[in-house]
């Protein structure tokens, strides 16, 4: 008889303990590693363009996608978190894809051309009465070499 | 004549560039805060759009709410799939006017209280709210803070029993812009 409960005790303890390893892996499971994802390469130009041009299509190829921009450097420069934030060029003046880094990328500066892999979050209109256009985004950026 | 009729034409445009007094970012940062029994809570937007005008007192925010950074990726998860709905509502955004704007003094540098009142949009549905905040001038620079409370509840962002420990009823949000002037 004591030998039963004793069984049924370390049953019990070790169902336990392997229904909180599983709880504890899940809760603390990590981000997207966007570093060593897939990821469709493209052209600043080319991504706002689909972005400004049809939506639903580039809501379904690239909204919460992993993508891997490239283009020319407009602007650099830090958030309040300080995280860096590169604005790569697209065909309007004053619209980019607005990158924001997970990593800093050193070594660069304005003029530059550049490829970032990075999550793209989607695009935000500006202001027609500012004549202020939109961006597209992308967060958790990575420099490729 | 021609000519002369282009040259005021061009002076009167310059001119009502310098006094409109307009603003923007595309890169200001609002950041959520919920305390409950069981956790704290808190998300990151680093990438919001808003523009401001000190001439007129209007001032608008809108952001993608898949944006957002937690510290946990669950969390990160649960607030797109089950709470915020992120692919069903992308933006969240706030419309509005600055109600005190003969308080301010855009050519003044100072910080100035300031009272907001406009729609804000989250997931769908959109409330009439009043939040105060500061404005502060400081040589040409323009950057805007607020804090203010909403309610899962108002905005139908459902919060299930079960986790009613991990979320709390009103969340802290923090609103922290640095502008530029458009010219």
């Amino acid at each position: 008889m004591n030998k039963k409960i004793k069984k049924i005790i370390i049953a019990a303890t070790v169902l336990i303990a392997i229904a909180a390893i599983v709880l504890y892996v899940v809760w603390n499971k990590p981000h997207r590693n966007v570093q060593s994802a897939d990821a469709a390469k493209i052209t600043a130009t080319e991504l706002y363009r689909v972005f400004i041009t049809d939506s639903a299509k580039a809501r379904n190829l690239y909204v919460n996608k992993v993508v891997e921009v490239s283009g020319e450097i407009t602007q650099l420069s830090l958030n309040q978190q300080s995280q860096q934030v590169i604005l790569i060029k697209t065909a309007i003046p004053g619209a980019a894809v607005n990158c924001t880094m997970e990593e800093k990328a050193g070594d660069i500066k304005a003029g530059d051309l550049i490829s970032i892999k990075g999550i793209c979050s989607g695009y935000i209109s500006g202001d027609a009465d500012m004549g202020l256009p939109g961006d597209v985004f992308l967060i958790r950026g990575y420099h490729k070499k | 004549m021609k000519k002369l009729i282009l040259l005021l034409l061009i002076i009167t445009a310059n001119y009502h560039n310098s006094i409109a007094q307009q603003y923007f970012t595309k890169n200001g940062l609002i950041s959520f805060f919920s305390s409950a029994m069981l956790e704290d809570i808190r998300a990151d937007n680093n990438q919001v759009i808003s523009v401001i005008n000190l001439t007129t007192g209007d001032i608008q925010f809108s952001l993608l709410n898949n944006a957002f950074h937690f510290k946990k990726a669950l969390m990160e998860e649960h607030f797109n799939d089950d709470y915020i709905e992120s692919a069903k509502y992308p933006k969240s955004t706030f419309k509005g006017t600055i109600t005190n704007l003969a308080t301010i003094t855009p050519a003044r540098d100072g910080t100035y209280n300031a009272t907001v009142t406009g729609d804000l949009t989250i997931h769908g549905v959109t409330k009439n709210v009043t939040v105060s905040g500061k404005i502060t001038l400081r040589s040409g620079q323009v950057s805007v803070n607020a804090v203010f409370k909403v309610k899962p509840r108002d905005y139908n962002i459902n919060i299930p029993a079960t986790v009613k420990n991990n979320i709390a009823e009103q969340i802290d949000l923090t609103v922290n812009c640095n502008y530029e002037k458009r010219n």
